[in-house]
């Protein structure tokens, strides 16, 4: 690493222009990520044109600020209703709304916001000290060890069927099924499109996941309109956290960002899968699992500290090697392309000044967060003031503008609006929409990178157990399936009480 | 320092006010404005293409230049719209990436647009293909990667963009002229393949030269052959396939297209807005800097070359599709 550009970064990015970029693009990235059906790297799309005037140092800066801003903008309405503001804040529903529910909106957000920033931060921190270290690791991963990720990545599913095993179980394979719409990577032939070339390139998940979540939740306010009560209108508690909290939270944030950065640095992978790993482990990790679904602080710390790590995660393959480890991160590839910069290894050594004060960018972009995060924060709350039916109108309309802008597509209008009636039919008979949403993620890589894991391995199994870190994350999985079944109960009861006993 | 914020804020704005009223001269046929029909997502290979191409053609043509993202079906959903649904006075177009215009509908029914329905205007750039593999594999030269072929049949694992995609079909074609047989692995997209090379999980990835030439330069990794007609300036070092004995010229081309029947006076005018374009230095050294290989071949005969290019691989698909389409 070289010191000279590590300050040149600095100073550049500081100086007032790059400033107020930061700011812009932090608020911007609030403002999109708080509404349902606007994600990040669609504003990032959007924004992308705009940045081609600027000077390349100030138009990444700004578009990395908008990723950071974006990345914890999602819980907002994740938290307050119900609605994933961007598909990596899907976690964060399972536990903010419940707390939400109960009169703690503030300390949900309060604890979101905090995450994110310690998350943004290390990985920020990450990203400027070891780039080159564990931008060559990104290498390691090829077909055959992305393959046994997802596979690890399914089995969250498992731990996700609270209650009924069986509708978990149900709304996973459903997700899994619908993943397998579109053209099949080896042969090229349509599968399940019906001769409809809109289809061909599959089903967006971020479609998929704004009609799933968003709309059953629209109707669900409808529904309830003129029942008068509302519980989370008002913040009762505050939204700094004690530090009491934070300090109890540590572990959790540092094992949830640590997950971010390497879910991050994978291609293939991105805020989405990293949320669900974080919420998975966090409540592994925790003793007490029962009140996870029910309103754990817990389960709002892991995937918001995640999906926020998981910028600086993807960023280091993209600026060490000129891979990009995200979709979103393509987009700011695309944008160094656009400006003349031929993305590469050498981004961080001839291409230096820009990079590093993109990297300073990130950094600065996560302080810039915790203070325009907490005035943004706590005037959005003032939208559980707004009567339902309003609110409910407004998520519907912006459902609608989202699904449109990921292709500029009409088509995927008429798809999430599907996906919407499917889903509230979903949560009327109970099942949960979020195993249908891993396996719909996590569908499309298990299946392409197990196709080529058997042309690269000869059509024999023997080349998951010839990669050690496929065969690791393999073992992990199993280990994690059979956790879940009696089985392990049965080897576990004999064990702990032989231990009690000695 | 303020003021220089508020400056290039307003700089673009200022700048298109400045630009239409001096070009007003020369009008443009087909209304003041172009709607560029992009079948990809915003920061891939053809944006960049536009970024570079559109502002210089927009002042050559006193117009302004709109671009509509319609990613789908690898660019078949904007293609399709280009031609059964968009006015035919000019005013809109599409950037036409060849040979996957053709390879969409030749390989699959359920697409329905022809390239008939299309008015070919110009090709900007062709990205030429190249064999890539690790830094550190045992496959010095081209010889020893076909070597290990012969020896092992159907064994050596090479990448591509994808099926239907130039490196997939140049594969099949290195195949058809060698006899050989290789283990064909299709990833999505140049990006993708490149870097299973670059990590050794694949023995070579048949790529394109701007996806591949800073690893290259860097070392990452090493070129052992490229599917052009003459060695490249780029890569004097690097053997053409036609050296070797194997005919084969392919690579990624991206052009752009309208309609079919537009107005002629409108094709003429973009035609001749391309060909002044590519004489001009200054694109010409803004492209060189982006490793995008210049290629403009305009009207009658980037049409010519659509149906060579077409004629070829439908030939080559009817030969394998029943093979690769288990």
């Amino acid at each position: 690493m070289d010191s000279s550009l590590v300050m040149t970064g600095l100073t550049n990015v500081l100086s007032l222009t790059n400033i107020a970029c930061i700011l812009g693009g932090t608020v911007l990235g609030l403002f999109v990520g708080a509404m349902p059906g606007l994600s990040a790297t669609m504003a990032l799309a959007l924004l992308l044109p705009l940045t081609f005037s600027f000077d390349p140092a100030t138009g990444l800066s700004m578009l990395a600020a908008l990723y950071v801003g974006a990345s914890y903008g999602g819980s907002i309405a994740a938290i307050l209703l119900r609605t994933p503001g961007t598909p990596s804040a899907a976690a964060t529903v399972l536990d903010g709304f419940p707390l939400s529910q109960q009169g703690k909106a503030g300390q949900a957000l309060g604890i979101s916001l905090f995450a994110s920033f310690f998350g943004g931060l290390m990985s920020g921190i990450a990203l400027l000290t070891a780039a080159p270290l564990l931008g060559t690791l990104v290498l390691e991963f090829g077909p055959v060890e992305l393959f046994a990720i997802a596979v690890l990545g399914i089995t969250i599913i498992g731990s996700l069927a609270q209650g009924s095993v069986i509708s978990g179980l149900f709304s996973g394979g459903l997700g899994l099924l619908v993943s397998t719409v579109g053209m099949d990577l080896t042969t090229g032939t349509p599968r399940m499109t019906f001769d409809q070339i809109n289809l061909f390139s599959g089903i967006d998940f971020t479609v998929a996941l704004i009609g799933l979540f968003s709309v059953p939740q629209a109707l669900t306010l409808i529904e309830n309109s003129n029942q008068g009560e509302k519980v989370a209108s008002r913040i009762t508690d505050r939204l700094i956290p004690r530090l009491q909290t934070i300090k109890k939270l540590m572990p959790n944030i540092l094992r949830s960002s640590g997950i971010g950065v390497i879910v991050g640095l994978i291609p293939g992978t991105g805020g989405d899968t990293a949320s669900w790993f974080a919420y998975n482990e966090a409540k592994r990790f925790a003793k007490d699992k029962s009140h996870f679904g029910k309103g754990e602080i817990a389960g709002v710390a892991a995937p918001e500290a995640a999906n926020n790590a998981v910028v600086g995660g993807a960023l280091i393959p993209t600026i060490a090697l000129g891979i990009p480890g995200s979709s979103s991160t393509a987009i700011l590839l695309g944008a160094l392309m656009v400006q003349g910069i031929l993305p590469g290894p050498n981004l961080l050594t001839d291409y230096g000044d820009v990079t590093y004060t993109l990297i300073w960018a990130v950094i600065l972009a996560n302080v810039g967060l915790l203070v325009v995060g907490l005035a943004f924060t706590k005037m959005s709350v003032s939208v559980t003031r707004v009567p339902d039916g309003f609110v409910a109108c407004a998520i519907l309309t912006l459902c609608i503008i989202g699904a449109f802008a990921i292709n500029n597509s009409l088509f995927d209008v008429g798809l999430m609006l599907g996906f919407g009636l499917f889903g509230y039919w979903l949560a009327k008979a109970g099942v949960s929409p979020a195993p249908m949403v891993i396996g719909l993620i996590l569908g499309p890589v298990m299946e392409v990178s197990f196709q080529q894991s058997m042309l690269i391995g000869n059509d024999s199994f023997g080349v998951f157990l010839d990669s050690p870190i496929a065969t690791v994350l393999l073992i992990l999985a199993l280990l994690s399936i059979l956790q879940a079944t009696p089985a392990f109960r049965w080897v576990r009861r004999p064990l702990k009480r032989r231990l009690q006993r000695g | 320092m303020p003021a220089r914020t508020i400056m290039q804020w307003l700089a673009p704005a200022v700048l298109a006010v400045a630009i239409a009223p001096v070009t007003q001269a020369a009008e443009y046929a087909g209304g003041d404005e172009i709607t560029v029909l992009q079948g990809f997502k915003p920061g891939g290979g053809s944006d960049a293409l536009a970024q570079l191409v559109q502002p210089r053609l927009s002042e050559i043509l006193g117009i302004n230049f709109v671009n509509e993202y319609m990613p789908g079906a690898t660019g078949a959903v904007a293609w399709t719209r280009l031609a059964k649904q968009s006015p035919n006075d000019g005013s809109v177009i599409s950037i036409t990436n060849t040979p996957m215009l053709m390879t969409n509908y030749i390989m699959n029914d359920a697409i329905s647009y022809d390239t008939d329905e299309m008015t070919p205007i110009a090709n900007v750039v062709t990205d030429p293909g190249i064999v890539v593999v690790n830094a550190d594999s045992e496959y010095q030269t081209i010889e020893n990667l076909l070597d290990a072929a012969k020896q092992n049949p159907g064994t050596v694992t090479i990448g591509n963009s994808g099926v239907g995609g130039d490196d997939f079909f140049t594969t099949i074609l290195l195949e058809q002229a060698s006899g050989l047989s290789f283990k064909r692995v299709p990833f999505q997209g140049d990006g993708p393949s490149a870097t299973a090379a670059m990590g050794g999980k694949i023995d070579a990835s048949f790529n394109n030269l701007g996806n591949v030439y800073s690893q290259i330069e860097s070392g990452n990794l090493r070129a052992l052959a490229v599917f052009a007609e003459e060695r490249l300036d780029t890569l004097p070092d690097v053997p053409t396939m036609k050296e070797k004995g194997f005919d084969i010229v392919a690579g990624s081309s991206r052009g752009y297209s309208a309609p079919a029947g537009i107005p002629v006076e409108a094709r003429q005018q973009l035609i001749e807005a391309f060909q002044t374009l590519a004489k001009d230095p200054d694109f010409q050294a803004q492209a060189e800097q982006r490793a995008m290989n210049l290629d403009v071949v305009t009207g009658d005969d980037y049409r010519a070359m659509i149906d060579q290019m077409e004629e070829r691989f439908r030939g080559v698909w009817d030969e394998v599709k029943d093979d690769v389409a288990q």
